[in-house]
């Protein structure tokens, strides 16, 4: 799945309008499948989207109406989805869009994901094979917005040591 | 005729009622909106902090489309500083947010006897008690809402100690460091007594004609993508122009003393990547990513643009980057425009050079050049209007005479608005920008950028001009000053960055008419736009003129007319300010 390098993500949000843009043919925030989580006063920046993670708490659907796909990502059944929110919900890190209850989740452009080809520092990575652990998030509760600045801060938190440390872009 | 009519909030803070209604109807987007309303609904001679005074705050059709770096907001208002029309942008994600949540424009009427923030998330809208924020900096305002809210993903635009204490230059900032900085629209954002606004929208912008609004996109971002300064301006920002501006001979070192900075490695743009910047970062939908985030020795922060960096080194003639580094940051949390703070260092560091201003004038504070002192503490004391700091809060000109008349000789400011970090004499395109555009002293109306590439075919093009390229010769400048305006006010309805669009000259008249056109679904022509803008310039006009503006007031101040560049490839320059003011009137059919 699409994986951001918190380092080279500059926070533009190009990949949420090309998300947006490609599947609907318009740009709102309510319409991406992918987030930049910016947390302005420490200076980071990192898009969130699906990771097709091992856990995948998201299927606990009472509908039913989630399933996997051969490349890991969650594919919704539009008929049996109840616009409960509760994968919304269940994400541990606020990957799954969504107003009103109705999720959007990472489809991957059927193969040549819009976020990735935008993406102007490349910073955005297409790979389908890893599907990291989020358990360390699953305690965290919160909005999906809060729960997405709690991953990114702490995966951050090396760059920031790093920066504390000295180092510098030209470094 | 009509481009577009957007839809308007009114909130009035004085009955606290909130009207839904529309634009004025011959705009064009954001400050084009701003300044028909500002010229219809405002009468001649209100107090610009009294409660007669409007604040605008606009964004277009085009902000928050697919459309590159359609990301400001133009805040208008008549401006506490010069008294004349006032208005400022503001980069970052704030304007697409109000978009998005279906709003071109709000137009705040009366002034509220309470502190109070507006929110707005969608089709909510309300005025909330901001007590608990007073006296918060613009970083402790937003995440304070962001918080208080849970909401992390928030955009807040507010104001900081200046704005509260209606500083003369006080900036509304969003995304903690992006300023409407110049006329002081921060002080009249105090002076009504709103916090901060902040907003959620989940409105989809939608083109109408979605593939001539993709071809159009396509072409903005190939043409930036391929322009030779694609690459630098990723890396350095405008901060690359330290260098460009050291080898024409404008550098305003020691405050325009010298066209030459013996310290320039120092301070300069790579001096800042290699000591100071530890990441770029990007405003809405940009694929240039051309600021920065910054560490000092004590503060950490987004910045320093060009104007910042090189004021507080340069001009105050300090040599420690890290200082002016941290004077950006402060300025930025503290809510001042690092222009204007800059400037009133600096002319205080020339004043006491000079003899005709002492320490004991300022509470002791050392006005040597470079001084710790001055740099750190003056900005805190304006912000609050604290000692010194009160009389220096009301901008150069209202500020020169508590300090005599050689002082006030010294000040550098056109209809009170305090000049930029470059020297106008070796630029004569960008000193016609200054002295006679719409908000006083100001080089970022509309960039003249062709004079400092010097592309005599460019010039050509625009202006029909090749002299228009020559940045000495004062000929070709009233048409070249013309088109930067209007390619200005252009950009300033589309809300697109300036940097992108008048520095790097890759959005035009034409490529504005497909975008237009592709979103409306209906033709917009080049020319139409370019009408839309004559008649927002023509506005803003009427609008000084009705305030009392003479034409002897479009000049410079007199250094820059009577005294040579003392030094560098530039020396021996100085402006004929009056031909070239002829020029212009001519270009605009307006009468001496």
């Amino acid at each position: 799945m699409i994986r951001c390098d918190v380092n080279r993500c500059v926070g533009c949000r190009m990949c949420e309008v090309n998300c947006s843009d490609s599947h609907f043919g318009a740009v709102s925030p309510a319409l991406t499948r992918i987030r930049v989580a910016k947390i302005e006063e420490l200076g980071i920046d990192m898009a969130v989207s699906c990771l097709s993670c091992a856990e995948k708490p998201c299927l606990g659907c009472p509908t039913d109406a989630l399933s996997v796909g051969q490349d890991g990502q969650i594919i919704l059944d539009a008929e049996l989805c109840g616009a409960c929110g509760e994968c919304i919900d269940a994400c541990p890190v606020g990957a799954v869009s969504g107003s009103g209850g109705s999720p959007l989740f990472c489809d991957l452009c059927g193969g040549d994901p819009a976020c990735v080809e935008s993406c102007p520092t490349g910073a955005l990575v297409d790979d389908r094979d890893t599907h990291v652990s989020l358990e360390a998030f699953m305690p965290f509760t919160g909005t999906p917005g809060q729960k997405r600045a709690h991953y990114v801060t702490s995966m951050a938190q090396p760059q920031r040591e790093a920066w504390l440390a000295g180092r510098r872009v030209d470094g | 005729m009509t481009v577009y009519q957007g839809t308007r909030l009114r909130v009035d803070l004085g009955s606290g009622k909130i009207a839904r209604t529309t634009t004025p109807d011959k705009g064009i987007g954001a400050r084009s909106f701003n300044s028909a309303t500002l010229f219809n609904e405002l009468a001649a001679g209100v107090d610009p902090l009294g409660p007669d005074n409007i604040l605008c705050i606009a964004v277009g059709p085009l902000t928050g489309s697919s459309l590159i770096a359609t990301c400001r907001f133009i805040a208008s208002a008549k401006s506490p500083l010069t008294g004349y029309h006032g208005d400022s942008g503001a980069r970052g994600f704030f304007a697409p947010e109000l978009r998005w949540a279906g709003y071109d424009q709000i137009v705040f009427t009366g002034a509220s006897d309470r502190w109070v923030y507006l929110r707005i998330d969608d089709d909510s809208v309300e005025l909330r008690d901001a007590s608990h924020l007073v006296g918060l900096d613009i970083t402790q305002t937003t995440v304070q809402l962001r918080e208080e809210m849970s909401d992390p993903d928030l955009q807040v635009a507010a104001i900081g100690p200046a704005g509260e204490n209606m500083v003369r230059y006080a900036i509304i900032s969003c995304n903690l460091s992006r300023a409407a900085g110049r006329t002081g629209m921060g002080a009249v954002m105090g002076s009504k007594k709103i916090k901060a606004i902040v907003v959620r929208g989940s409105k989809p912008v939608k083109p109408e004609d979605p593939d001539r609004f993709k071809r159009a996109c396509a072409e903005l971002r190939s043409r930036i993508e391929t322009h030779p300064e694609f690459e630098s301006r990723g890396k350095y920002g405008t901060t690359r122009i330290m260098d460009s501006l050291a080898d024409m001979g404008v550098l305003p070192a020691y405050h325009y003393r010298s066209a030459c900075f013996e310290h320039l490695q120092d301070v300069n743009g790579a001096a800042l990547r290699k000591n100071h910047v530890v990441k770029e970062k990007s405003c809405y939908n940009c694929n240039i990513h051309c600021s920065r985030y910054n560490f000092t020795e004590n503060s950490e922060g987004e910045g320093p643009e060009y104007e910042a960096q090189a004021g507080f080194s340069i001009k105050c003639g300090n040599p420690n980057l890290d200082l002016a580094v941290e004077a950006s940051n402060a300025v930025n949390r503290l809510g001042l425009d690092c222009i204007s703070t800059a400037e009133m260092i600096a002319w205080l560091m020339e004043c006491r050079h000079e003899g005709v201003v002492h320490e004991k004038d300022v509470d002791g504070i050392d006005l040597s050049w470079g001084s710790r002192e001055a740099i750190t503490r003056l900005p805190e004391m304006i912000a609050h209007r604290q000692g010194v700091g009160d009389i220096l809060a009301d901008g150069a000109r209202r500020a020169a005479p508590s300090f005599g008349p050689a002082a006030e000789e010294l000040t550098v400011h056109v209809k009170g608005l305090e000049l930029f970090s470059a020297d106008p004499r070796g630029i004569k395109g960008y000193a016609l920008m200054n002295a006679v555009n719409s908000r006083g002293g100001d080089h970022y109306r509309g960039e003249p950028m062709i004079e400092l590439t010097g592309d005599e075919a460019l010039a050509v093009k625009r202006v029909g001009d090749p002299d228009a390229a020559h940045r000495l010769k004062e000929k070709g400048k009233g048409a070249l000053v013309n088109y930067a305006e209007h390619l200005g006010i252009l950009s300033d309805s589309m809300t697109i960055c300036k940097n992108i669009s008048n520095c790097m000259d890759v959005v035009d008249f034409e490529l504005a008419a497909e975008a237009y056109s592709g979103l409306f679904g209906r033709e917009i022509t080049a020319a139409q736009l370019w009408d839309a803008c004559s008649q927002t310039s023509q506005i803003e006009r009427d609008f000084n003129v009705r305030e009392g503006l003479q034409t002897d007031e479009d000049t410079l101040p007199r250094r820059f007319l009577e005294e040579p560049i003392p030094d560098g490839p530039a020396k021996g320059t100085r402006i004929d300010v009056g031909s070239m003011v002829r020029d212009y009137y001519k270009q605009k059919g307006w009468r001496m």
